[in-house]
């Protein structure tokens, strides 16, 4: 994948960057830089997971941000991963925004997070959880950034509503095998709303329709017990599961006694995907028609729900369910075979917080996998993630 | 694609109605509401937190969002006060008018000198701010300060009202510099007194009146009391004559509580800001904030 490059473990030049000062107001001079460190040990590994069994880091984020000028803003993350004794540099976000146009209308191009569902636009960093729910897993690849642009707009109405529309290159949602892929591969439109009912409740809704013209897969020439050994070595961010369209709805709820969010909060979210038309169609598929002789599913779908309370400032405690169904149709000779898959978890966590910048995470997970190997049932992980230089401002 | 687009365009010509009434102005906290009601009662006026939040601590609410895409003006208090939450409504509000540096977006704690500046904040510190003390608003001369600057700002904002913004200062100016002296001369006994507070939330307030913070309920700001450092302030006690235990609204008060049972001294809430509690101007907050001291002088 173009996003990510590997080098050794030698010196980067990023790391020049962090000799920097750390500002304490952001300017033009002096733009915001914060790093992130991520590291954890692990019992075992999930379906689709990024994070490795044992010692290992996860996201290790370097942002730097701050306006241009008076009409842009940009902003480039870097990722470093560690896999299997090496070091991956990825580029997580590199983009500019527009600060002045007017209408309530913004543009932002380059690479970054797409808004579809409630947590795909915020970063891993803030997760309640040490992974994203295995739907994410399975259809956006955790979380899917691409290169491409966006247009929304936010009406002029007591209640939140905005109206968003992106464009992308689609590679990490790209199916595999694909004789022609369009250049510009994924068209995405969203709506989201969100208000409050009194001082103490807030909410948000969402919905998405993300259309991907090089999301349909034909065969996989490969076993599917090859598929987790081959996400390890290529380790692509793209999903495993594309199809035509994906959709997406959301709800998150907030509840703060008084809206006081400092001693005690509550965050339950939801979210459903629904993956149509994985396969492509027999008319599409002439030389390949003698290969499909065994259907596969019409369509993929996942959900998870998830509640996060926060007991004290320094403690908080979190639940969450979540499944996916997919499948892979797979080359054998002269014909194939429709193998699903799918994935059931149930996860616990409890989290220490010393100070906003700073969380140790203890989570359990058990997992129920079928039709995925290297899964294992139970897996217990111990997780810090801590934030140094400029304060993030976090999203809802 | 091209058709939604199309579509996009259309319904935003029909929501973009001519807004040729008062300002539409957004204040991060309630004092700076009170304020703005005072210079520009005609405005429409949003408060984002009340007195019994932390402002440290908001969440940028969809709510806050769809507020700060139609301001006018968003008065804020600053020195990063609002670093957690107001920068992302800033940038997901699509609002070109409340940039930092444009006219729209006004910082109370630029327009004086703060107190308890830093040249340099490491994070052992804990959640210190190198612009200083932002909860200036217990300041009587640079909240006065402040208002002067603000009155400006919303004439440079909306011209042609621009002497009514300056008449209702002077009225407000008149006022406050009248209250100033009655307000000092009924907290006269307060001064020399020492208290125990929690986090530098009345730094103004205490240094306006002469009052010492002999402890800080948090070991460090912005951590919640551990009951190590409470210990160690129950030591305090015994050292030093305190009046009193003093938390504002919007902070737990079992910390306060603990020690003030075993140190026999008196819990007093404070409002920490307007819009709670029948305080419906900044001249009922000032009044509010002295009488419960005032209640445990000398005890």
């Amino acid at each position: 994948m173009s996003s990510t490059f590997r080098i050794h473990s030698t010196a980067i030049a990023v790391a020049a960057l962090m000799g920097t000062a750390f500002s304490a107001q952001a300017n033009l001079t002096n733009p915001e830089i914060s790093l992130v460190l991520d590291g954890h040990y692990q019992s075992g590994e999930r379906a689709l997971g990024e994070r490795e069994e044992g010692f290992a880091l996860g996201h290790t984020e370097l942002a730097i941000s701050a306006a241009v000028d008076d009409k842009f803003y940009g902003k480039l993350t870097t990722v470093l991963e560690s896999h299997e004794g090496e070091i991956e540099v990825g580029l997580e976000e590199a983009f500019i925004q527009t600060l002045a146009m007017p209408w309530a209308l913004s543009v932002r191009a380059g690479r970054f997070l797409s808004e579809i569902g409630y947590l795909n636009n915020q970063h891993l960093h803030s997760d309640a959880f040490v992974e994203r729910p295995a739907a994410y897993r399975a259809f956006l690849g955790g979380h899917y950034f691409d290169d491409g642009i966006r247009l929304n707009w936010i009406a002029p109405t007591d209640t939140y509503w905005e109206l968003g529309t992106e464009v992308f290159g689609g590679d990490p949602l790209q199916a595999e095998g694909l004789d022609h892929a369009e250049t510009v591969g994924v068209y995405h439109l969203y709506s989201k709303w969100g208000g409050d009912i009194g001082l103490a409740h807030s909410w948000q809704a969402g919905i998405s329709w993300l259309r991907n013209e090089n999301g349909q897969g034909g065969v996989h020439e490969e076993h599917a017990e090859d598929l987790l050994d081959d996400h390890d070595h290529d380790h692509s961010h793209g999903a495993e599961f594309t199809g035509r369209d994906l959709f997406n709805v959301s709800a998150v709820y907030k509840w703060a006694p008084g809206g006081n969010y400092k001693y005690n909060h509550l965050t339950i979210s939801a979210e459903y995907f629904y993956l149509d038309s994985p396969f492509a169609g027999e008319e599409h598929d002439h030389d390949h028609h003698a290969l499909a002789e065994e259907a596969g599913a019409d369509y993929f779908d996942g959900w998870y729900v998830s509640g996060v309370y926060q007991i004290s400032p320094s403690w908080s405690a979190g639940l969450r369910y979540g499944q996916m169904s997919a499948g892979l149709m797979e080359a054998h000779g002269d014909h194939s075979h429709y193998h699903p898959a799918d994935i059931k978890e149930t996860e616990a966590m409890l989290a220490w917080h010393p100070s906003h910048f700073s969380t140790v995470r203890l989570q359990y997970s058990h997992q129920d996998v079928h039709g995925l190997d290297h899964a294992d049932d139970h897996q217990f992980t111990l997780q810090y993630v801590m934030t140094l230089g400029a304060h993030d401002a976090h999203q809802f | 694609m091209r058709t939604s687009f199309k579509r996009l365009f259309a319904c935003c010509a029909l929501l973009l109605a001519p807004n040729a009434w008062a300002l539409n102005l957004f204040a991060c906290e309630p004092e700076y509401a009170a304020l703005a009601q005072e210079l520009a009662p005609e405005a429409r006026i949003f408060s984002a937190t009340t007195a019994l939040q932390d402002p440290h601590q908001i969440q940028a609410r969809p709510s806050l969002i769809a507020q700060m895409r139609r301001a006018d003006l968003a008065i804020c208090a600053g020195a990063e006060l609002e670093v957690g939450w107001l920068p992302m409504l800033q940038m997901k509000a699509n609002n070109p008018k409340v940039r930092d540096g444009l006219p729209g977006m006004f910082y109370a704690a630029e327009q004086v000198d703060t107190l308890d500046r830093l040249d340099s904040v490491s994070r052992d510190m804990g959640d210190v701010h190198a612009e200083g003390n932002p909860h200036l608003h217990f300041s009587p001369q640079r909240l006065l300060r402040v208002a002067q600057v603000l009155t400006e700002r919303l004439a440079q904002l909306d011209p042609t009202n621009a002497e009514h913004y300056r008449a209702n200062f002077d009225d407000f100016s008149a006022r406050w510099l009248t209250a100033i002296p009655v307000w000092e001369a009924k907290a006269a006994p307060l001064h020399g007194q020492a208290v125990i507070a929690y986090h530098s939330s009345f730094r103004y307030l205490f240094d306006w009146l002469g009052v010492e913070q002999a402890g800080d309920l948090e070991p460090k700001p912005g951590l919640p009391p551990s009951t190590a450092h409470l210990a160690g302030l129950l030591a305090l006690t015994e050292q030093q004559t305190i009046m009193a235990v003093v938390h504002a609204g919007y902070q737990d008060r079992r910390g306060a509580q603990w020690l003030a049972q075993r140190a026999e001294l008196p819990v007093v809430r404070l409002p920490f800001s307007t819009g709670q509690e029948g305080i419906d101007s900044l001249f009922a907050l000032y009044d509010a904030v002295l009488e419960p001291l005032l209640a445990h002088v000398g005890e």
